[in-house]
């Protein structure tokens, strides 16, 4: 078979690697074993694994914005991809970093937390730059466009895996009445059978046939689906999954399409198929390039076609390396050295008799001491007798120490795990939601038990039979594994490290110095130490470390217990995550149906709850927001304004007990209000505090239109419907929202009147016949339209409600028939202002939750004689009517060119010390200010203690570069405080 | 304004409708109130929806009901429907017109849906002839299931906003 070549290039230099190559395998088809160096001791590092479960060779892919901590043995290669070693400077071979490890000695566990103590000024300036700069993996990416999309799935059963267990479980799931999702990690299909020669045959077939028959089975059953390249990060409740899928595999990205999917999943049953991992051996230099995972080794020569080493030495515990002796062997290789650890009475005899017919140097009873060597391993220590140490020259160490069924996402379920004496591993025991474990994940690392396993497990399904699978495995059946996690070590030198975290460079005597120094319970010892804390939360190490603690504290491992597999189950990118809530998504977008005429007078928006409402508008191009404002608000008093205010949240009320409902809800009376008048209303929550505004319309006393403020409307719906329906269930009443139902204008100003009448010749807007807060409908436009005479600014005005598909029409013709009138468009910021020069609040300017309506003046608004309303109760509260409490006051400053900042401190002090040193009494705070173009000077409101009892005094407001304002306390009622431009 | 949206086995066509949303008891009076005006009795089953050639009614809640005309009728008819559904006191009908409409069919419907949505769109969860509320590209949605397509209502203010995620997904 002729492969396609791939070049990429590795820290500058081009390397030739095959199509479906992942980073590793390249380098190791090139003979590369020196890809990165290590986070805290700059140790060289190679690859130690063939998966996901890699702590070392960790890369960063230049080509994608600068990918950082991307595994090796994952990322697939593709033409012209750049990939840059991490953690080191200035080159890989010759990194300065490496001074870490020459201080090593005194780098150990809890280091940072006991040295780093002090002076306190270096903690942010030298300690953490400096930390930062010499420890740490990747570079931050730089910034870039995601493209990642988010699919959601509803399904009966998710089978996670697609080995030999979870292929065979979607076999047998083929054509059920069931909604399957068969999720893998990896492109294709098979896991072992892909992995190893452990199975020869399946029903007398080779396996790659078999996969490829049940594949296309799977394929052609309409139940279920599939998803390959996908790995599932998480197990949520309730069988929530959420799985990543990489969509760039093996390809560059394509900024057109998204490169990562993420899942997720609902089910109602989890298959758990995601098998095994292989875990390592503590020893001396355990980290040096060179040394790989036994299993992985295998893998890299039969998923990818790259034998690592002719010759490596083997170091095991258990039987599982004979398929790798054996592949060797039948590729006209064969391992330098066997070091076991077992008795040889307790070694298989396929193991044994293959050793010798292949002259293969058998140590049993025997165990590394460590091996050495620079930039990787140059030899390897035997000691096969108590104090008897060999060495032999080699470049790769195999290791194997066993198997931990893959319980991450199991543990992510909440499900329980008991220790088994027998497999020296914990597995599943108790689920917690409907999960099923199958396979070596289960802890049933015997091939042939497995279609039994699963046949019982799935046997509460309807409508599937019983599956029957003949395997032909080479080997010793079972794998006998004797308990090892570390050699002793000969302490050669101070820079020897026997590793038990090799990404967090975390040292087996880092353990035993957390046991000696307290963190006798584990998840201490694991913060304390940081062991299994990096971003392949120890897959090869967690067990070892229980192993060497549990031996630490004299305890079995299952007293000493594991510590918390947290999702996700590996790293996940932001981006991802986000999906396509970023950019111009980041949040859904409201517009009026005047949005396109604003923008065609350049408006600039405000964002007010997911609304886009105009700020202000730009006359010409360099004009500032506040000569806009100003321009603009000073063109309403004199002339007439016009106010987009769709976004005022409206609802309708009506039913039998609607005026007993609205005078519940609200703090005013409404049942002497006459038909069709209107009345500017508070809403308190229960606790007194206000909650909202608005004004009520009343048609009739079982038909109201209120309004809210644009934030609220969804709050005040919800609050009158919550207490409709649970607190007053016996009213007949309903609410709607009719927010999306009418757009709304407010004309005010002097010429409001002139231009109303303008543009609705055929009504009458005679004070006598249309006062001041009240209402009518007209027809108009071949439609409805509500004018509401009202007005937010002081002046005359109107409010103009109409159907939105009218809305724009009705805005122009206002512009048209306003011609010699000047109307201006004024925005959200010159509302405010305007409203501020009359003294009207702003429910979350004026008022924080912590405000009555006392507080405000407000107690006009109060229906005194009414039974009850929302919150009346809490106004009755001692300390509700105190007179100290903070009250609404206005502010002018002495010298009238100042401005006063809003949220700056009302205080008693002339001067303020600078630094201050001593604690100032604060009197409240400024809650609006704003400069008034009609008064020539800034006006304010601000809520004071005891400020009703202020006014007329003089106080002092602090501002943001520590000086004071001298202020004198006034009405909160600027302009007009006869309201004699309101009513005209 | 008014767009057609096509991908691989599926098409999305924005539409214009009128629709009145009714509140009230669900009773014997508020039924016969409505079947005078509109000839069809209101669903009583929660997420319910009956239709015919002129109407689709939703039971949308247990005392919510949405009437969307299938076919535009002129302005004044609504108002009058309006005007005749409220002169009971006990039930609530509000003019829900200014809403925004689209038809989804195709067989890829549901998978392009599930790019917006966590709602479960398999038949057995989701029969023909229901109609759920949910959210769609994170805003408040209702989708109505007519078996070989669906009509989904949003807000009008988000328009924009629902159409630009619409083409994103289907670019995506």
């Amino acid at each position: 078979m002729i492969e396609n070549k791939i070049y990429f290039k590795f820290d500058g230099k081009t390397f030739e690697g095959n199509e479906g190559d992942t980073i590793a395998a390249a380098l190791l088809r090139n003979n590369v074993k020196l890809v990165g160096r290590s986070f805290k001791y700059h140790r060289p590092r190679g690859i130690y694994t063939c998966g996901i479960e890699e702590p070392n060779a960790l890369v960063q892919i230049i080509n994608e914005h600068n990918e950082p901590n991307v595994r090796a043995t994952v990322k697939k290669i593709y033409e012209g991809m750049v990939v840059k070693s991490q953690n080191r400077w200035p080159s890989l071979k010759r990194d300065l970093g490496s001074i870490n490890n020459l201080l090593s000695p005194i780098f150990s566990a809890g280091f940072y937390y006991k040295t780093f103590m002090g002076p306190k000024s270096f903690w942010k300036n030298v300690y953490e730059p400096l930390i930062r700069r010499t420890a740490g993996l990747g570079k931050p990416p730089k910034e870039f466009k995601s493209k990642s999309i988010h699919l959601q799935h509803n399904v009966d059963i998710v089978i996670v895996g697609g080995g030999l267990t979870g292929l065979l479980a979607a076999k047998k799931l083929a054509g059920t009445k069931y909604d399957v999702l068969l999720i893998e990690r990896e492109n294709s299909f098979g896991g072992i059978l892909k992995s190893s020669k452990k199975i020869k045959l399946i029903n007398d077939q080779d396996p790659n046939d078999w996969i490829e028959k049940t594949e296309r089975l799977i394929h052609n059953s309409s139940n279920i689906k599939v998803l390959r390249n996908t790995l599932v990060n998480t197990y949520n409740f309730k069988d929530h999954l959420i799985a990543l899928e990489d969509k760039s595999v093996g390809k560059p990205q394509d900024n057109k399409k998204p490169e990562l999917v993420l899942h997720k999943i609902r089910t109602k049953q989890t298959i758990l198929a995601n098998g095994h991992i292989e875990r390592f051996i503590s020893f001396r230099n355990n980290d040096l390039p060179g040394v790989m995972l036994a299993a992985s080794f295998e893998k890299y020569i039969y998923r990818y076609g790259v034998v690592p080493d002719e010759s490596p030495v083997i170091f095991t515990n258990n039987s599982s390396t004979f398929s790798l002796i054996k592949s060797l062997i039948d590729l006209g290789h064969k391992p330098k050295a066997y070091v076991d650890i077992r008795d040889p009475k307790k070694i298989e005899k396929e193991v044994v008799e293959l050793l010798a017919k292949n002259n293969i140097p058998f140590y049993a009873k025997s165990e590394i001491e460590g091996c050495d060597g620079k930039n990787e391993i140059k030899s390897v220590t035997i000691r096969f007798k108590k104090n008897e140490t060999a060495k032999i020259k080699t470049s790769m160490l195999c290791v194997s120490g066993g198997f931990n069924p893959d319980i991450h996402l199991f543990t992510q379920s909440k499900g329980l795990l008991k220790w088994d004496e027998n497999l020296i591993t914990f597995k599943p025991d108790k689920i917690f939601q409907n999960t099923i474990t199958l396979g070596s994940v289960s802890g049933n690392f015997s091939y042939q038990n497995i279609m039994k396993e699963i046949n019982e497990k799935l046997s509460f399904l309807e409508g599937i039979n019983d599956l029957d699978i003949k395997l032909d495995i080479e080997g010793p059946v079972n794998f006998h594994i004797k308990e090892l996690w570390e050699t002793k070590n000969a302490k050669k030198s101070l820079w020897s490290k026997s590793f038990i975290d090799l990404q967090n460079d975390v040292t087996t005597k880092d353990l035993k110095q957390a046991v000696t120094e307290g963190f006798n319970r584990i998840e201490h010892l694991k913060r304390f130490t940081t062991n299994s804390m990096g971003t392949d939360q120890g897959k090869i190490s967690s067990i070892n470390a229980l192993g060497i603690v549990s031996k630490i504290l004299k305890k079995n491992i299952s007293d000493v217990g594991t510590t918390t597999y947290r999702p996700p189950y590996a790293p996940l990118n932001f981006s991802a995550i986000a999906g396509r809530s970023t950019y111009e998504f980041y949040d859904p977008v409201r517009k009026t149906p005047i949005h396109p005429w604003h923008i065609k007078h350049n408006a600039v928006f405000e964002d007010v709850g997911q609304w886009k409402r105009p700020w202000y508008y730009k006359k010409y191009t360099n004009e500032t927001m506040h000569e806009a404002v100003q321009r603009e608000s000073k063109q309403v008093r004199e002339a007439a304004g016009i106010l987009d205010g769709s976004t005022l949240g409206k609802i309708e009320i009506k039913g039998k007990d609607a005026l007993a409902f609205i005078n519940l809800i609200y703090t005013n009376s409404f049942t002497k209000m006459k038909p069709m008048t209107a009345r500017y209303a508070l809403m308190l929550g229960e606790d007194g505090m206000v909650k909202d505004d608005g004004i009520v319309c009343k048609i009739n006393d079982q038909h109201f239109i209120t309004t809210t403020t644009t934030g609220g409307a969804a709050n005040v719906l919800a609050h009158m419907e919550e207490y409709a329906q649970t607190e007053w269930p016996d009213m007949n009443v309903y609410v709607n929202s009719i927010t999306e139902q009418f757009a709304t204008f407010n004309i005010s100003g002097p010429k409001a009147k002139t231009i109303m009448e303008r543009v609705f010749s055929n009504i009458d807007f005679n004070n006598k016949k249309f006062p001041f807060m009240t209402f009518n409908n007209f027809d108009y436009l071949n439609s409805k339209v509500r004018i509401l005479r009202a007005s937010f600014t002081g002046e005359q005005g109107y409010e103009i409600y109409i159907s939105p598909k009218n809305a724009l029409t009705l805005w122009e013709r206002i512009f048209y028939y306003s011609r010699g009138i000047n109307l201006v468009p004024y925005g959200t910021e010159t509302m405010h202002l305007l409203r501020a020069e009359k003294g009207y609040i702003i429910v979350g300017q004026e008022t924080d939750g912590t405000v009555t309506p006392i507080d405000l003046n407000l107690d006009w608004m109060i229906g005194k004689n009414k039974k009850d309303f929302i919150g009346k109760r809490s106004l009755i509260r001692s300390d509700i009517i105190s007179s100290e409490r903070k009250q609404l006051v206005g502010l002018i400053p002495l010298d009238k060119s100042y401005g006063i900042e809003e949220g700056q401190h009302i205080i008693e002090e002339k001067n303020l010390d600078t630094p201050i040193k001593k604690p100032i009494k604060m009197l409240g705070h400024v809650t609006s200010s704003y400069f008034s173009p009609t008064l020539n000077h800034c006006v304010a409101m601000a809520l004071i203690k005891g400020g009703n009892r202020k006014i007329g005094s003089q106080l002092y407001v602090s501002t943001s570069d520590l000086n004071v304002i001298p202020v004198e306390v006034v009405k909160p009622n600027f302009i007009d405080p006869k309201n004699e431009r309101l009513v005209s | 304004m008014t767009r057609t949206f096509l991908a691989k086995g599926m098409e999305i066509i924005q539409q214009d409708k009128q629709q009145i949303l009714l509140r009230g008891k669900g009773d014997g009076i508020f039924a016969d109130i409505i079947n005078k005006e509109v000839s069809l009795l209101p669903p009583t089953d929660n997420l319910r929806m009956i239709n015919n050639d002129e109407f689709l009614f939703a039971k949308q809640s247990f005392d919510q009901w949405a009437l969307i005309f299938l076919k535009p009728k002129p302005e004044k008819e609504i108002f009058r429907l309006l005007s005749a559904f409220n002169s009971n006191e006990e039930i609530l009908a509000s003019n829900y017109s200014n809403t925004t409409y689209f038809e989804i069919s195709g067989e890829n419907k549901n998978h392009f849906l599930s790019k917006l949505t966590h709602f479960d769109l398999r038949s057995k969860k989701f029969p023909v002839s229901t109609m759920a509320q949910t959210l769609i590209a994170r805003i408040d949605c209702c989708l109505y299931n007519f078996g070989d397509r669906y009509l989904l209502s949003c807000h009008s203010s988000f328009e924009d906003y629902f159409k630009d995620r619409l083409q994103d997904a289907i670019d995506l």
